[in-house]
């Protein structure tokens, strides 16, 4: 089949009146959990995951995908009305999403968002289009050895590269490995940190430990935050979105560039969307002829992340689909979503089951135009969203977390790990060990022992296997790199702190906060 | 043996009849111990819709890879015996223990046997673009540079195929573990392992492409989904005749009206033209059994194979 057909036939799938809809209630929701401060997508995927044994794997997909997409269009709305961010991956849109909205802007603001995550999901969705299959097509050739270098990669990046602490994330991967332990070996069906209790014989669900880590913690986290919002409404009504000619002109370019290293970051493990938004605010603010205005409501400011992070949500599909490899903690979820529904993710995806893989792409299209014509009618009702008290809200939360943990696997052990992994994730935060490094080593670390082992038998048990094969090499090397970057680059922004923290403090406002949630990154 | 008496005893006596009545009363989730795309996943796939149908509830696929079949038939045996949670394996579930000495639950006694659904014969297959065209060639050139043969995991029915091959032929092949079938034809695929004994429908498309040479039949016969591959009888190597059943369970203690009706409801399935038509281009030769036959047929490979990997010398 040419390329013309598989879009047709994606399209065809797509556009079923079943598939619509899920896609549809999926962006709704996704707009939902991101326009909800704190209520994080890792949380809002693993509590509707379970909802979806009884969907097509397509349609499934098609749901979750919207959700994970949709958070990102909703969480600007957050972080420019309450200078709070809906997903970390917007936390850098308050710093001028913010100030346009005390200068009476915030309408604008809010459109202009919109169009440019419309734009940088565009973006993202036609070079994930292009390249996936290409990529899986090459990948045919990876073996073991490579699939080992290419996920330690991704666990060094992931721990390295998105958060503060080079240490503490890779400390983060390693408790997340020794979980993945648990349970039976792959390989010899040995049963290991088992402690005698059979219910953890096929190991720690990933539903209770997403749930847990992220869900839990999140609404301890949350308890004593802001309670509800002020909002002036006359500033989002319809007739006050309309941008000036000025406010066009200005973010075409920004809008470019960040939908252009949102794609790329997306595709790199262990980034993803929080980085590329911080990349693009950076470069915004380094380029510019008027950097002063950025952080009092420069226009560049908010357009350039928006596009970088949706973007970058579209482009991380690529390695998911076409390796297998999640580059991201959310992209894990994903990949367990696929083999709940028994899809192989990997190489063969694409030629086994093309009517998934360009469906789910060609849904892209679909959710993103959905948002598109959800965010911008829908202000005013995700505004009012905004001022229900969390006191109501989490009790709802946390009930919905308790039966998604029992009803995957109808076991109330699935709870009392929930409510573990919640103390864990809590401690994790009060320490600021990041969440989403655990994750990704939960899901990767079995995978990476059962090709380790395999290369060490392809190899007849000789190490150097990793490094004389040429793409692993290639790997390898770069992930050496990554880690001394990534210890040296904490070690200096550590520096840094200690010397700030000898001058007198100056007045820390909501901009710290939002990088403070950046840092917290769950991407 | 204790949990199937206590099971016997409050069936005749105390079980109340509308326990199989009201089944199922909820999502009935399919256990398949191995990766997705493997022939144990596909023929499962292919059952559900016929069975969601008859029992009025979602039935759904649950795949649970790794050791060698080993973690999901564990986890079914740990599972509610309320006939909810169901287990389609294959005879790993006889080879397994054969080999593996230190597993956390007794196949006999945890695991009911429900019925047995049918058989695929294996096939040799290597790379598409391979060198070797005949099996002959590949094994006489393994003997100068040994070649890797791949398996759906240690223990499984594929490891003793290519094992009891290895044995027939004096082949150079170091056997390599992967987590089901599926990965097992992708390992050929990308050439990272030279031969593996796979199933007509773990091959898939990939026979017709050409991406997966078949080289033989493992047997005594050619079978009607390849009529022009030959066995491995043919080319000389006889006693290389394996079969792979696949069979459904459920745990230890699951009421034996509900065990009668599952099998009744399966063996309709295994009736249907429509079903038939679907898996009969798979190789798959289909059965009709009772629970009371299949536990028999269990139990007996039990201790056979127990003896074969002693004599063989591959039991641990």
């Amino acid at each position: 089949m040419d390329f013309f057909s598989n879009l047709a036939l994606g399209l065809g799938v797509a556009f079923t009146l079943q598939n619509l809809f899920y896609c549809f209630l999926g962006a709704l929701l996704g707009t939902l959990v991101g326009v909800i401060p704190g209520l994080g997508v890792l949380a809002a995927i693993s509590m509707l995951f379970p909802l979806t044994f009884h969907l097509e794997p397509t349609t499934a997909l098609i749901m979750l995908a919207g959700i994970w997409y949709g958070t990102t269009y909703g969480g600007s709305t957050a972080s420019i009305l309450l200078n709070l961010p809906g997903t970390p991956a917007n936390a850098v849109t308050c710093l001028d999403g913010y100030p346009m909205a005390k200068q009476g802007r915030g309408g604008i603001a809010l459109f202009m968002t919109t169009v440019a995550s419309f734009f940088g999901a565009s973006f993202g969705i036609i070079l994930l289009t292009l390249f996936t299959p290409i990529i899986a097509d090459y990948a045919l050739r990876f073996g073991s050895a490579e699939y080992f270098a290419l996920m330690l990669m991704g666990l060094v990046a992931s721990s390295t590269i998105s958060e503060g602490s080079a240490i503490k994330g890779l400390a983060s991967v390693t408790i997340g490995i020794v979980i993945g332990l648990v349970g039976m070996d792959t390989q010899t069906a040995t049963v290991r940190f088992a402690f005698g209790n059979l219910g953890l014989l096929e190991g720690v669900s990933l539903i209770a430990l997403a749930m847990g880590v992220f869900g839990v913690a999140e609404i301890i986290m949350s308890v004593r935050r802001v309670s509800a919002a002020d909002i002036d409404p006359e500033s989002v009504k319809l007739k006050a979105i309309v941008p000036t000619r000025d406010d066009v002109r200005r973010s075409w370019f920004p809008m470019l560039r960040g939908a252009s290293m949102g794609s790329f970051f997306g595709t790199l493990p262990g980034t993803g969307p929080s980085i590329a938004a911080f990349l693009s605010y950076a470069v915004e603010k380094r380029i510019s002829k008027t950097p002063e205005r950025f952080g009092n409501g420069a226009i560049e400011g908010i357009m350039g992340p928006e596009s970088a992070n949706n973007a970058a949500d579209q482009t991380a599909f690529i390695p998911t689909l076409s390796l297998g490899v999640p580059g991201s903690a959310t992209m894990a979820l994903m990949l367990g979503v696929l083999m709940i529904h028994g899809v192989a993710p990997g190489p063969n995806l694409i030629s086994t089951e093309p009517e998934l893989f360009w469906g789910l792409i060609m849904s892209f299209w679909v959710g993103n135009i959905i948002l598109l014509l959800l965010n911008i009618p829908l202000i005013g009702l995700w505004v009012r969203m905004l001022t229900i008290p969390y006191h109501l809200l989490y009790p709802a939360v946390l009930m919905f977390i308790c039966i998604g943990a029992y009803t995957s696997g109808f076991s109330p052990l699935n709870i009392w790990m929930v409510a573990a992994f919640g103390a864990l994730g809590y401690a994790m935060r009060i320490f600021r060990f990041p969440g989403a490094p655990l994750l990704l080593g939960f899901v990767l670390g079995p995978l990476m022992e059962e090709h380790f082992r395999r290369a060490m038998v392809l190899a007849r048990g000789d190490f150097t296997v990793f490094f004389e094969r040429p793409i692993s090499a290639v790997i390898m090397a770069i992930t050496g790199l990554v880690l001394i970057w990534g210890v040296w680059s904490s070690e200096a922004l550590r520096n840094k702190r200690r010397a700030r923290a000898q001058a007198p403090e100056t007045g820390r406002g909501a901009p710290g906060q939002a990088e403070e949630e950046a840092r917290e990154g769950t991407n | 043996m204790k949990k199937m008496m206590t099971a016997l005893a409050i069936a005749a006596g105390l079980a109340s009849p509308l326990a199989a009545q009201d089944w199922p009363s909820g999502t009935v989730s399919i256990v398949v111990p191995y990766s997705p795309s493997g022939n144990t996943d596909i023929l499962a796939r292919h059952m559900a819709p016929y069975l969601e149908e008859k029992w009025g509830q979602p039935v759904v696929i649950d795949n649970r890879p790794g050791g060698g079949s080993m973690v999901g038939t564990a986890q079914v045996s740990q599972a509610n015996p309320d006939g909810l949670t169901l287990l389609v394996t294959t005879s790993a579930f006889v080879t397994a223990p054969a080999i593996q000495p230190d597993l956390p639950f007794d196949p006999r006694t945890d695991l009911t046997p429900i019925a047995n659904v049918g058989y695929v014969s294996y096939i040799l297959v290597t790379q598409g673009d391979s060198p070797f065209d005949t099996l002959e060639e590949l094994v006489a050139d393994s003997k100068e540079n040994p070649k890797f043969a791949a398996t759906a995991g240690l223990g499984t029915t594929t490891h003793f195929a290519i094992e009891q091959f290895i044995a027939q032929s004096g082949a150079n092949f170091d056997v390599v573990h992967f987590k089901g079938g599926g990965p097992a034809v992708v390992a050929i695929l990308s050439g990272e392992a030279d031969i593996y004994g796979s199933s007509v429908s773990s091959a898939g498309d990939n026979i017709a492409s050409g991406k997966v040479k078949v080289l033989a039949v493992l047997g005594n016969d050619r079978i009607d989904a390849l009529p022009d591959v030959p066995s491995t009888a043919e080319l000389g190597y006889p006693e290389t005749e394996i079969h792979q059943w696949v069979g459904v369970f459920a745990p230890g203690g699951t009421d034996p009206e509900i065990v009668a009706k599952i099998n009744a409801d399966i063996n309709e399935v295994l009736r249907n033209e429509e079903f038939i038509a679907k898996v009969t281009p798979l190789d798959w030769t289909l059965e009709q059994s009772t629970p009371e036959g299949f536990a028999a047929e269990v139990d007996q490979e039990l201790t056979s194979w127990k003896k074969l990997a002693e004599d063989q010398g591959i039991s641990k």
